[in-house]
């Protein structure tokens, strides 16, 4: 071996503890103690590899990128683990989860987002510029019963006789969520509209329904539940004006006592200044 | 490989050499950490695949590295910086010159040279690998590696004894995206 052959071969030494076994190094470094010019060479390679490994090691990775790669490879792990289930329990997994699904799904229908998704609907039906569409449009309530009825759509007959002598503007029967819904607008009498919107109390299944009147925007709503149906009142008449007539109705004929008791069920005041205090 | 390697051990043992080694490819923090973590995804989602043990650190060089090829393809193109490091003709001794290096300054000689040279040189120095690590690494022999590895540092030493002392060398944060 030459002094050239020797050097290429160790080149690829790295120290003895790590290279010092491996014997295709041996025959070279044996080289060493006969050629003093190799010696000095083979020296000053090994601190020149020595200072720029040195140097190197200063790049210091960033000082949380072992706990990252040490969470990637939990996660990845565990998500493995899941996709690595025999068959079977991969579909009892998948079955837990579709259930899962389920029942999130099932619990949204009926909950409150269900009442307020309606709520925001029948409100943006009413609020169209220049008043809602309407399938029949007769000053005449009955005729709007009639047409709700031939159309099976839901609507609440025993109106009080203040509200059966108001004109209406006419009605609409329409679908929310796959269950009949209607809509009766009535006519104030300052030209006002109040709408009153029907739809059966299951379509929002165990949503609670807030008691007494709101204010939503320049809108004022209500809600009662009445046989069965959700019925919301909803006007952009003043809330003095507005309370009279769904005092009235409430009201209807019935005597002082029972008018403020539902009152009192619909949180609607009843001293003797109620309409200030009416809840906005 | 086997089911039940400790993964973890060797992340503890190895993740600093080879985001060393993902730096010298791309010259950026976070595009080395990104590959380094992608490299240890790898090995979990492929240990099985890996039946030598004592094969681990080559596969995960040789991962990273395919890798950083396959980002590159996958670019249209990737700028490159200019080095403006003023040669000196100056002929000094490998102690002198191993006093006047730092990390910055050998990654912007590494970068100059060529490229099997340079891939050799950084795994024997960044990785810390060995000769027959390195011909598993790069799939080539053993004899090439030595031969490159020879030339290379040649070409190395030459590069460092022209390049200028610290302090005048362009900063390593700003190393970024040197030519491959």
């Amino acid at each position: 071996m030459n002094s050239d052959a020797a050097k290429e071969i160790l080149s690829a030494y790295r120290s003895e503890d790590r290279d010092g076994a491996d014997p295709i190094f041996h025959e070279a470094l044996s080289h060493l103690e006969n050629d003093a010019e190799l010696k000095k060479w083979f020296e000053e390679q090994i601190s020149l590899d020595r200072s720029i490994r040195q140097k190197l090691a200063g790049i210091e990775p960033p000082a949380d990128l072992q706990a990252k790669i040490l969470a990637r490879i939990r996660g990845e792990k565990v998500r493995r683990s899941v996709f690595a289930l025999p068959p079977a329990w991969l579909a009892v997994a998948a079955c837990l989860v579709l259930g899962g699904l389920a029942l999130f799904y099932s619990t949204r229908r009926g909950g409150p987002d269900r009442f307020q998704e309606f709520k925001t609907d029948a409100l943006a039906m009413v609020s169209v510029q220049g008043g809602p569409q309407l399938d029949l449009e007769t000053p005449n309530l009955n005729e709007t019963q009639a047409f709700l009825r031939e159309h099976k759509a839901p609507y609440y007959e025993a109106l009080p006789s203040r509200l059966k002598s108001m004109e209406t503007a006419g009605c609409r029967a329409f679908v929310w969520k796959d269950y009949p819904a209607s809509l009766t607008c009535f006519l104030l009498p300052d030209g006002q509209f109040l709408h009153l919107v029907v739809i059966n109390r299951a379509a929002l299944d165990n949503a609670s329904i807030p008691a007494g009147m709101k204010a939503m925007g320049d809108w004022h709503v209500m809600f009662q539940q009445k046989s069965g149906m959700l019925l919301m009142w909803a006007s952009r008449a003043p809330m003095d004006q507005l309370k009279q007539v769904l005092v009235a109705m409430v009201g209807g004929v019935r005597g002082l006592a029972e008018v403020q008791k539902e009152l009192r069920q619909h949180a609607l005041p009843v001293s003797s200044e109620p309409v200030s205090s009416i809840e906005q | 490989m086997r089911a039940d390697l400790d993964l973890e051990t060797i992340v503890s043992e190895l993740y600093s050499p080879l985001y060393r080694f993902a730096f010298a490819l791309t010259r950026n923090e976070t595009q080395a950490a990104d590959l380094t973590q992608e490299t240890f995804l790898i090995l979990t989602r492929q240990q099985a695949q890996v039946r030598d043990v004592t094969k681990i650190k080559s596969w995960l060089f040789t991962t990273l590295r395919r890798e950083f090829l396959r980002g590159l393809r996958s670019q249209s193109s990737h700028p490159e910086v200019e080095l403006k490091p003023e040669h000196q003709d100056l002929l000094v001794s490998d102690s002198a010159v191993s006093q006047a290096i730092d990390a910055g300054t050998v990654l912007q000689v590494l970068a100059k040279i060529e490229e099997s040279y340079r891939m050799v040189l950084e795994l024997f120095y960044l990785a810390d690998l060995s000769y027959k690590e390195i011909a598993v690494t790069l799939d080539i022999p053993i004899g090439t590696v030595m031969s490159r590895l020879s030339r290379g540092k040649e070409q190395l030493r030459t590069l460092l004894a022209k390049t200028e002392p610290p302090g005048k060398n362009i900063p390593s944060s700003q190393v970024k995206n040197l030519p491959s």
